[in-house]
């Protein structure tokens, strides 16, 4: 039954304009909403992504139609020991990266949870990096690894007799130095989620595993980190999402040689950036945009499937 | 199998005080339920057995060992909680075993405990399914499961049947009633239900503001309580209090006497008629009915007082009329109107 078949028996609904049925009216509403939106990502995202892999089969340097050349750009991709090298410098940032900074923040947030003394302002202190501009960040931490007496780490190391570490200048530390940096970045944020997820989960749990003689670690095993599941997969994917697509740390570390030294902390989203508009090859960047569009698609999915409730 | 001893027990939360230093003594195997308002510390009572709450004072003693340091684990006690606290990421079987998480029995031997547990609580079929597919009163059962198959010498229940509907309560209320005669095993139990406290309880513990009141078996306290609270908390609807004084021995209602009566609804009778010489007769307009079933609840005004009486299921006065009711002498309590305190009953 709707208003619609009620409607004509009563006239103050008429000269209301309330011709439409109650569901068409909703339904007039919630598009309305929805149209903006929609319309902004079909235009800004949807079109874009999708004509990237049309012109990853083209030759086009911005200024000439784009020319179709078949799967030359990918001919040429896989067969580049440059583009093999960025590839590995991504999957260290992502395999190394996602678990260090996902255990480091679950075990931030397993014991700030239980301080009470300044627990707001230790929050704030964690969360700060994720809000600060990556430029600036980056800025403060190449002078930490700067050679003595500049730098604050090697000045250190200096006084107590350590050998000097070159860091963003050795083609082995730059990659993990680099790496420091952003996953302090994404600490902060990962730390209030995980915080977020114990708080959710209710103390009868641990009070009746206490009664029942389980220890600490037996608490934390059975019962919290199994009870924590959903918000590990959501960080999982989301830091993993974020590793993949590393870009701002590295290139405002490695200013004067982007992704260097000889590009041994390019990650694939800089070398796209290098390829479109430092070569203007706006053809073969499309080729690695696909190739990092469908790893970022495989990885999400798979780790949706590993992690997925069996329940 | 064990006693558990309260000596003088205290709890503070910083300077504010809410346990006064309660004795009580509950025997071995005793089924003894604490009932009260909320905030009367029933609950914090019942922690502190447990170990969840640390004693600010006094002892607390199971089976003759004094307790007070001791971790939860070390107690030997279990424990139901209202929210159940069954883990939604392990079935049934996983939840009950979980009990004997620490114990070092053989695998056979568990898995013998959790099957017994099961088919005592009529678990059996749901062992393999996960708590989301399960009922509240089945829910329930599972945390008692798991509190059962650790043998533990006392059994610590929580309100544990305040999440489920009337039904279902009442229910539940017979298991673990039948449960306590088949185990055996001492339980304290927590609630604000006074009918659960009447039909479970060996014996009531009532609190208020962090004293007991009263303690004694449920008829005990229904027929003799100590003051007007306790007078009014046990029994449903609450028994009715009038100010009034006695002249010859007889109750008269009086605003102005130095007494509190206080007649239960079912000791107050609508009936017409002369009353018997020494029974007390109250007469007012009625404000409404409620007609039970087997009898009638007729609420009427007795100069500006709420009154509750009863009436024959048939004869239902009509809202508006003037009714009286008499209640026996022997029926009614009385309260020094100072102090509440109970100055018994005239028989």
């Amino acid at each position: 039954m709707t208003i619609q078949e009620a409607g004509p028996a009563r006239p103050e609904a008429r000269a209301g304009g309330a011709r439409l049925s109650m569901r068409t009216r909703r339904a007039l509403w919630v598009w309305g909403f929805l149209a903006l939106p929609i319309l902004f990502y079909s235009v800004i995202r949807f079109y874009p992504t999708l004509d990237a892999f049309r012109l990853s089969f083209t030759d086009w340097d911005l200024m000439s139609t784009p020319e179709f050349i078949g799967v030359e750009n990918y001919a040429r991709m896989f067969g580049d020991p440059h583009f093999w090298q960025v590839f590995r410098n991504t999957f260290a940032y992502l395999i190394i990266g996602t678990p260090i900074s996902l255990v480091l923040a679950f075990t931030i947030a397993f014991f700030l949870d239980r301080v009470r003394f300044a627990h707001t302002f230790i929050r704030a202190l964690y969360f700060l990096p994720f809000i600060t501009t990556a430029s600036a960040m980056a800025w403060v931490w190449r002078w930490f690894y700067q050679p003595a007496p500049t730098g604050a780490i090697n000045s250190f190391l200096g006084q107590i007799g350590l050998a000097q570490i070159d860091f963003l200048k050795s083609t082995t530390w730059a990659l993990p130095s680099i790496m420091v940096t952003a996953i302090w970045a994404g600490l902060g944020f990962q730390i209030i989620i995980f915080m977020a997820g114990l708080r959710a989960i209710p103390q009868t749990y641990y009070e009746a595993a206490r009664i029942d003689g389980v220890g600490e670690w037996g608490i934390l095993r059975k019962i919290t980190l199994p009870l924590l599941k959903p918000t590990t997969v959501f960080l999982v994917v989301f830091a993993s999402i974020g590793f993949l697509r590393i870009f701002d740390q590295v290139y405002n570390m490695t200013t004067n040689d982007p992704g260097g030294p000889l590009g041994s902390t390019k990650p694939l989203v800089l070398l796209i950036y290098q390829t479109a508009f430092s070569s203007y090859d706006m053809g073969y960047a499309a080729a690695q945009t696909v190739v990092l569009f469908t790893i970022l698609l495989i990885v999400s999915l798979l780790q949706l499937w590993i992690m997925r409730d069996r329940a | 199998m064990a006693t558990i001893t309260l000596d003088k027990l205290v709890k503070s939360y910083g300077k504010a005080r809410v346990i006064h230093g309660i004795d009580l003594e509950v025997r071995d195997g005793e089924f003894v339920v604490f009932v009260g308002p909320s905030g009367c510390g029933k609950s914090t009572t019942l922690r502190m057995i447990a170990g969840l709450e640390e004693v600010s004072g006094g002892e607390i003693r199971i089976g003759g060992n004094v307790v007070n340091e001791l971790d939860p684990k070390s107690r030997n006690i279990a424990m139901v909680f209202q929210n159940y606290a069954i883990y939604p990421h392990m079935t049934v079987r996983q939840n009950i075993a979980f009990g004997l998480y620490t114990t070092k029995l053989d695998k056979q031997e568990k898995n013998r405990r959790v099957e017994d547990a099961g088919r005592i609580l009529g678990l059996t079929p749901y062992l393999d399914r996960r708590p989301a597919a399960l009922s509240g009163g089945q829910r329930q059962r599972v945390a008692i499961g798991r509190a059962m198959v650790r043998e533990p010498a006392a059994f610590l229940f929580d309100e544990p049947l305040s999440n489920l509907d009337a039904q279902l309560r009442a229910q539940m209320r017979i298991e673990i009633k039948a449960l306590h005669h088949r185990l055996g095993t001492t339980i304290a139990y927590v609630t604000h239900d006074q009918v659960e406290a009447m039909t479970m309880a060996d014996r009531i513990v009532v609190m208020r503001d962090g004293h007991i009141l009263q303690s004694g078996p449920p008829m005990e306290i229904y027929d003799d309580p100590v003051d007007v609270f306790t007078a009014r908390f046990i029994g449903t609807p609450s028994m009715n209090i009038l100010p009034g004084r006695e002249a010859d021995g007889r109750a008269v209602a009086d605003g102005d006497g130095r007494l509190l009566f206080g007649i239960r609804p079912q000791d107050l009778l609508v009936r017409d008629g002369a009353a018997a010489a020494d029974a007390l007769e109250l007469t007012g307009t009625v404000t409404a009915v409620e007609p039970l079933g087997p009898e009638t609840l007729v609420h009427f005004d007795v100069a500006g007082q709420q009154v509750i009486a009863t009436a024959p299921a048939r004869a239902v006065p009509e809202v508006g009329s003037r009714v009286s009711a008499q209640a026996a002498r022997s029926e009614i309590h009385r309260f020094d109107r100072e102090t509440e305190r109970s100055l018994g009953r005239r028989r």
